[in-house]
């Protein structure tokens, strides 16, 4: 089952997340980053008004996460838009080309200034699944 | 796994991580702090990250953190690494995500007597002039031709806009305006972040805070910065919002990319580097100079709010005089000695504030007998202080103090713990009145999340390399 929690950092925020697949580890992860945004946001959310395109390189899979994670909230910070769907049209180890969409909002509860790479990890579990942990300067 | 049981005591302030504990050190580790710092240090890494920081290439001396130290990104909060110009590199890890956040420090001409009765009066008025919390924007939207004219002029473009006051330059680090600054080698993206950032302080420990001034160690020293006791002060500290943020993010991934071309490894991806004479590297300080432009621009706008709301509030008597300004995120190009030469280097300073001492070439002239303000923010319920830089901590910790009193919980663990209704009737019963975008806000920056800054302080006046001029003690604080 897709999952994220959040957990305390000395000034910061430890976002656990565990997926069934590589594919849904990237969604879950943006949902995660979504909800920190704005409370629930994602889980109150079924509708998507605003749609974008991405396309994010990177030298490894953990730097991708970490990027493409990067990529979408630099989107929301610019459209002051949450984004909680991501329609994946080509995952691999260093590339992303996918499509997200979210809903605008007025104002964030949290200011997460960057995802970072510090203590980032993506691996999976000898029952195949995925798990990610990310830390971000809020 | 380094921790506080390798450091060895070289003095009653400092402690040192040899170069044979590791493999692949370059350079001792340095560590200022008392031994009650040391002995109340949490098992976090940030002794680790410091001998990380020794292995970057071209690192000078030592690897050298403050006693606010605690766990960052890469680089560990209150750490200072000098890398050799040209060829050392530069590492954004060791700038941080806010670049160029720092603080400034207003004299007014009040005593405390004069404004007792309206410390909530102050936070309202203060919290409606400015604009604060999480993303908020102000009231200027800057065009594209504008954000680049911020980005280049730095302050000065809030004096030629009329929003602040020639005068004020002077009292700036570098008067305000790193002349390296490059707009091109900032990103659109990151110039969009902060198109209605200029004028806001944002949220986390960014705050606006009202003081006055309730103990003075160096009379002399005061006297020279125009500081008397009881009197009314203002605090600004926060950076280059969004736009810094980006610029960081951006260039950490073009490092990360790029760090195979010049053979550089790191123990940790946070510390991202390349040599300051390649393209890339010249980019990013282009790129860092200018975020920090952003930065004084925004401390300088946000003075002018301030300003405009003293009139309001005290239409006979509003003079505000700034006493300085100074970066605690930052990388600069200073020259130091090393080994009996004089030597140019690349000195990152990550949470540490620049401590120049008497008679240098990059202070103003009225304090060139004094040695530059050193202005250290505490938090809310505590105490701040203003010192004066000093000659030995050119000699010692590449003319670098602390910036603040460090992190001891996280902002999670500090929702959890604290009260905010509690907190808030605390300070009031102190005569401390907070006004802030959330009650959140107010939880995470709660005195308890934060170390002891008196022994902080108390730790860099023995070192020498910042001396105690002044306490303050806050009566209004805006937040996010």
């Amino acid at each position: 089952m897709n999952h994220y929690s959040y957990h305390s950092h000395t000034a910061d925020v430890i976002m656990k997340v565990r997926a069934e697949s590589l594919n849904e580890l990237f969604e879950t992860a943006m949902r995660g980053t979504g909800n920190l945004l704005k409370n629930n946001f994602c889980k109150q959310t079924a509708a998507s008004s605003i749609e974008k395109k991405i396309v994010v390189h990177s030298v490894d899979l953990i730097a991708l996460l970490i990027d493409f994670l990067s990529e979408v909230l630099l989107n929301s910070h610019i459209d002051k838009t949450i984004y909680c769907n991501l329609n994946i049209v080509k995952l691999t180890d260093r590339e992303i080309e996918a499509t997200i969409s979210g809903s605008s909002v007025e104002y964030f509860d949290e200011d997460i200034k960057a995802v970072t790479y510090h203590e980032a990890d993506v691996f999976k579990q000898k029952n195949n699944q995925w798990e990610a942990s990310i830390i971000f300067d809020i | 796994m380094i921790d506080k049981s390798q450091l060895q005591k070289k003095s009653d302030f400092l402690w040192e991580i040899p170069m044979t504990t590791r493999a692949d050190m370059r350079v001792p580790a340095h560590v200022y702090a008392l031994p009650e710092i040391i002995e109340s240090m949490s098992d976090d890494r940030s002794l680790q990250q410091l001998v990380n920081v020794t292995t970057l290439p071209g690192i000078q001396k030592a690897a050298i953190v403050m006693p606010d130290i605690h766990e960052g990104y890469g680089f560990p909060i209150g750490g200072i690494a000098a890398t050799l110009y040209p060829d050392g590199v530069i590492s954004p890890g060791g700038i941080g995500y806010d670049i160029n956040c720092g603080v400034r420090l207003l004299v007014s001409n009040l005593e405390y007597d004069d404004i007792k009765d309206k410390a909530e009066q102050i936070a309202i008025e203060l919290y409606n002039k400015i604009p604060s919390g999480v993303g908020k924007g102000g009231e200027i939207k800057l065009t594209q031709e504008e954000m680049d004219e911020v980005l280049t002029e730095g302050a000065e473009w809030a004096v030629r806009k009329k929003m602040g006051f020639a005068e004020d330059l002077a009292s700036m680090e570098s008067m305000g305006r790193l002349k390296d600054a490059d707009p091109n080698a900032v990103s659109d993206h990151a110039k969009k972040r902060g198109f209605d950032q200029l004028g806001t302080i944002g949220s986390g420990n960014h705050f606006v805070e009202v003081s006055r001034v309730d103990e003075i160690f160096d009379n002399l020293t005061a006297e020279r910065f125009g500081i008397k006791n009881n009197q009314i002060v203002i605090l600004i500290h926060t950076g280059s919002r969004g736009l810094g943020h980006q610029v960081a993010t951006d260039y950490l991934k073009i490092m990360l990319d790029a760090m195979p071309n010049y053979n550089i490894k790191v123990p940790d991806r946070e510390l991202a580097c390349v040599p300051f004479s390649s393209a890339e590297g010249q980019n990013y300080y282009k790129a860092m100079c200018a975020a920090a432009n952003f930065a004084w621009c925004n401390r300088e706008v946000i003075t002018w709010e301030i300003r405009e709301a003293w009139k309001q509030l005290f239409p006979n008597k509003n003079e505000l005089q700034l006493l300085y300004d100074v970066s605690h995120n930052i990388a600069k190009i200073e020259e130091h000695e090393i080994d009996g030469k004089l030597q140019k280097l690349i000195v990152h300073r990550k949470g540490a504030t620049r401590s120049f001492g008497p008679r240098h070439d990059e202070i103003p002239e009225r304090f060139q007998e004094t040695g530059q303000p050193v202005i250290i923010p505490g938090s809310m319920g505590t105490a701040s202080y203003i010192l004066a830089g000093t000659s030995q901590s050119m000699l010692t910790t590449f003319g670098s103090s602390c910036h603040g009193a460090g992190r001891a919980l996280s902002r999670r663990a500090s929702k959890r713990q604290v009260n905010v209704a509690h907190l808030e009737k605390e300070l009031n019963e102190k005569g401390i009145y907070v006004r802030a975008g959330s009650r959140t806000g107010v939880a995470e920056e709660a005195p308890e999340a934060y170390k002891d800054i008196d022994l902080v302080i108390e730790t860099v006046h023995r070192a020498n390399i910042a001396l105690k001029v002044a306490r303050l003690r806050p009566v209004s604080v805006i937040k996010g």
